[in-house]
């Protein structure tokens, strides 16, 4: 036990071993509280111990449209960027009027969903760890449950209803913000005419490609909150516990959310 | 001593309980008496905060059985225990106030969530609470308005909002100064006169403890070392018992050899 | 828990018989009520009552204040100790004006 434990390769495999359970583990209390609060929202009203509808008007507000004007300012500027990379691109083939396209489908299939994703990651993903974190650490959560009161259908219910309404509906308002960037940047760029620039946007997109991104976007907003809250139940150790735990989910939350990504985006377009 | 006329409201019957791998509550079996005042006391790490967990429904133990008013919390269905729950009122030790409530929204929680009351009966029922926790008047602040010995007995107000048959406070002189711990003996032992509640104390202040206990249980590295009455622990001739009393080390002599090498580290 | 209305000389009794908790206190609450909005002096008579929660006597403060409002006179009769200890603790018998029996109240009113 001693050597084995000394050996760094043996070290390092072992700790690869012990994070590896951990995410699985963690996986499992993600399902577990999915299940849980989607029994809540569903089944709640008729076992008469309903999900609070005020708490999710509340949390829609702070979440979701509080965070517009951020979610504008990002969006608009990644429209920009990428008018501004395409436009340099395409000028090569002669072809800068394409830009069009280009941007119009970057932003619906891809960044829309992803900016807010890493945004709402970032801002509510990290306030549910650190508010259910510091209920936990000052027993909240305890005092909650022996009043009778379920934590997942008083804490995590509401929240997650919240999520999944308000970051398609910020994506969605995010593909707004982007095409409106580009348009702006590529009519003073080459002098398409703004109503040109949304004629050829609106022929240039398919349905299926806002919902792409809407989908995704659904995604995201299970993974951001399962994450958060997650992390919040799980502390300990205090206010330092609870830093940590924020900083964590935040991080986790922001990886699983490209990967995840990824791997979405590859079989949607297969 | 069983033999007494009153009924059980609390049994704990063989229970072990662990914390991952290690064992922290050792068989531990307990009955306490309807309308009793039963402290359980010892040092930390005794397991007297484990046992009270347990005893809230916080913990699944690893064997043995607690019965809650007759009923075996280890066993029930959700819904009994969400029922017995309505049943059962606790005063955590930081108060454990929701923040982004305020005193009055705390209090009236319960209320809210069990029964279906008229708005105006639960107001009314919450500020009698807080005028019993000597509070009236306080309902519109924020628990982040309100000093320690405040929030604690916004806590109880709370706790006991829905009347409940038993009430269990974790360390309630724990941060407070005399006089405010003085007050919160008298309102542990107004609920228990006026209001008939089996309380349980979780506490290591031995002066309040004698004050208010109708019996002691003393833990001791997950064991009862004594169930008894006040007189009978403070003349018990346990050895563990009579050190924590007196508050000093069981071995008093000093071995100087192996202290020394402590010290030195060798 | 039974609600019994009797009607004296310019007064009217609720009785409370039984338990008196969570379950039915908005019943009582809603005589109590009923009855002052006729405008008639309440008397309750808790001799009967065998155990009240805090909804009762929430139920019987509201009572108390409506009846002020409206200037009626308002009391209880027959408080048992037990009852008289939960008033107590929440220091409600130095504020409801608190009857031995009818017979003394109809003396006091007279």
């Amino acid at each position: 036990m001693p050597e084995s434990a000394t050996h760094p390769v043996i070290n390092s495999l072992e700790l690869v071993g012990r994070s590896t359970v951990k995410l699985i583990e963690e996986a499992g209390y993600y399902s577990a509280l999915l299940v849980e609060s989607l029994f809540w929202i569903l089944a709640g009203p008729f076992i008469k111990r309903p999900v609070r509808i005020s708490s999710i008007f509340s949390q829609m507000m702070t979440m979701g449209i509080a965070a517009c004007p951020i979610v504008f300012v990002l969006s608009f500027s990644i429209g920009v960027m990428l008018a501004i990379q395409m436009i340099y691109n395409l000028k090569t083939f002669g072809a800068e009027s394409q830009v069009v396209v280009g941007v119009a489908l970057s932003v619906t299939r891809e960044f829309g969903p992803l900016i807010t994703g890493i945004l709402i990651a970032g801002r509510t993903g990290s306030s549910l760890a650190a508010k259910i974190g510091t209920m936990q650490v000052n027993q909240e959560i305890d005092a909650l449950r022996v009043m009778g009161i379920n934590p997942v259908r008083y804490l995590v219910a509401p929240a997650l209803f919240a999520m999944m309404i308000m970051v398609p509906v910020l994506t969605f308002f995010s593909d707004l913000a982007g095409l409106l960037g580009g348009a702006v940047y590529t009519s003073i760029e080459i002098g398409l005419s703004f109503d040109a620039y949304i004629d050829r946007t609106v022929s240039a997109l398919a349905v299926a490609d806002v919902m792409q991104g809407i989908f995704k976007s659904l995604l995201f907003a299970l993974i951001i909150t399962l994450v958060g809250v997650s992390n919040g139940f799980s502390v300990t150790g205090g206010a330092e516990g609870v830093g940590k735990a924020t900083t964590r989910s935040v991080v986790l939350s922001i990886s699983y959310i490209v990967i995840a990504d990824m791997i979405f985006t590859y079989f949607l377009n297969l | 001593m069983m033999a007494n006329n009153n009924s059980a409201a609390i049994e704990v019957i063989d229970l072990v309980t662990h914390y991952g791998p290690r064992e922290i509550l050792h068989g531990i079996n307990l009955t306490i008496n309807e309308g009793e005042i039963m402290i359980i006391m010892g040092g930390s790490g005794s397991g007297k905060s484990t046992l009270l967990r347990y005893l809230l429904g916080l913990g699944i133990p690893t064997s043995g059985s607690i019965n809650l008013l007759g009923k075996d919390i280890t066993k029930i269905s959700n819904t009994e225990m969400h029922q017995l729950r309505q049943n059962m009122g606790v005063a955590f030790q930081g108060g454990a106030l929701l923040s982004s409530m305020s005193i009055g929204e705390n209090v009236q929680l319960p209320l809210r969530e069990h029964t279906h009351l008229d708005e105006k009966t639960m107001e009314i029922m919450a500020r009698m609470k807080l005028e019993v926790v000597n509070l009236g008047g306080f309902e519109k602040l924020m628990p982040a308005e309100l000093s320690g010995g405040m929030i604690k007995r916004a806590a109880v107000a709370r706790a006991i909002v829905m009347d409940p048959k038993l009430m269990f406070f974790d360390e309630p002189s724990a941060g407070l100064d005399p006089v405010v711990s003085a007050e919160l003996d008298e309102l542990i032992l107004n609920l228990r006169d006026a209001m008939k509640m089996t309380i349980v104390v979780v506490t290591h202040e031995l002066e309040s403890a004698f004050k208010i206990a109708d019996r002691i249980t003393v833990l001791d590295q997950g064991n009862i070392l004594m169930t008894d009455t006040v007189e009978n622990i403070k003349n018990s001739d346990n050895e563990r018992i009579q050190s924590l009393l007196n508050r000093r080390p069981s071995n008093d002599e000093v071995q100087a050899d192996e202290y020394l090498n402590r010290l030195t580290g060798v | 828990m039974n609600i019994n209305t009797l009607e004296g000389e310019g007064y009217t009794i609720i009785g409370l018989e039984g338990d008196v908790d969570l379950s039915c206190s908005p019943d009582a609450r809603k005589s109590i009520l009923d009855v002052l909005q006729t405008n008639k002096n309440l008397l309750i008579d808790l001799g009967k009552v065998s155990y009240i929660d805090s909804s009762g006597v929430a139920s019987l403060v509201e009572g108390y204040q409506t009846a002020k409002k409206q200037a009626l006179k308002f009391g209880l009769v027959g408080v048992s100790d037990a009852a008289m200890s939960v008033l107590k603790l929440a220091r409600l018998d130095k504020v409801f004006p608190i009857h031995d029996s009818v017979a003394e109240f109809e003396k006091e009113d007279a």
